[in-house]
């Protein structure tokens, strides 16, 4: 029944997280284009509502990954204590970072008239909190799978 | 956002169900480990879309009610919404 959950855990992150890091690389360009005429406000309003829905998605990852590592009884391993702090960083930017930001970019491309210097600042800020969040995602897969300090598997 | 809550406030209720139900009966192992998190995950599920969907405290705070918080929620959050309380998803 581990390799069940586990395989949920897993399937979980790559389905909802995925399209977390590619919604959230886009929608910068996408409403910089949008003010410049070069692209529709409407995909930088999905990629805004991609962002959200599967924001609420992925809580299914930690769930399942919680009931692995208890049943696998590595809880108290130091790279999984370790990943559970980046994973909550990573939380805390998405939820107090990308989402206020791509509200408020949104919100400066619709009110007219959208200035151009403003849109670009936002989105140079949203775009680091961006590679923050696909960062800490990149290094708490590598921690997954490399588990340094683990004397079990490869 | 409220059709998402609905369904994670049915997933939570009734996974919460399905776990007692199996304790008192059956005792299943693999019943507990895997609806286990299922319900952890609708439990969350639920308070993050409850969130989302209204700032008004009352179902904010019924929606970390354990088990039936999320059905509390959707009440609490309809009645909002006929005060245009609501965050109306487009």
């Amino acid at each position: 029944m581990t390799k069940v959950v586990l395989s949920v855990h897993v399937l979980a992150a790559i389905l909802f997280i995925g399209p977390l890091a590619v919604a959230t690389s886009l929608f910068p360009q996408t409403a910089v284009r949008a003010i410049a005429g070069q692209g529709s406000v409407l995909t930088a309003r999905l990629l805004h509502r991609v962002t959200r829905g599967y924001a609420v998605a992925g809580l299914v990852v930690p769930a399942f990954g919680l009931a692995t590592a208890g049943r696998m009884d590595v809880i108290a391993d130091p790279w999984l204590i370790a990943s559970i702090v980046l994973v909550v960083v990573a939380a805390g930017v998405l939820v107090f970072l990308i989402l206020p930001r791509q509200s408020r970019l949104l919100e400066a491309v619709e009110s007219p008239p959208p200035t151009m210097t403003r849109v670009e600042a936002g989105a140079r800020q949203l775009m680091l909190a961006v590679g923050m969040f696909n960062l800490i995602w990149a290094v708490v897969t590598v921690l997954m799978i490399v588990r340094p300090g683990s004397t079990t598997g490869a | 956002m409220l059709t998402a809550l609905r369904a994670a406030a049915v997933v939570e209720a009734s996974s919460l169900l399905l776990l007692v139900a199996n304790l008192l009966t059956v005792h299943v192992a693999g019943v507990a480990s895997l609806v286990g998190p299922l319900h952890g995950s609708a439990y969350l599920v639920v308070i993050a879309t409850t969130f989302l969907a209204t700032g008004a405290r009352p179902a904010r705070l019924k929606a970390l009610i354990p088990g039936v918080g999320g059905l509390l929620a959707v009440r609490a959050a309809r009645v909002d919404g006929r005060r245009d309380d609501l965050y109306v998803d487009d």
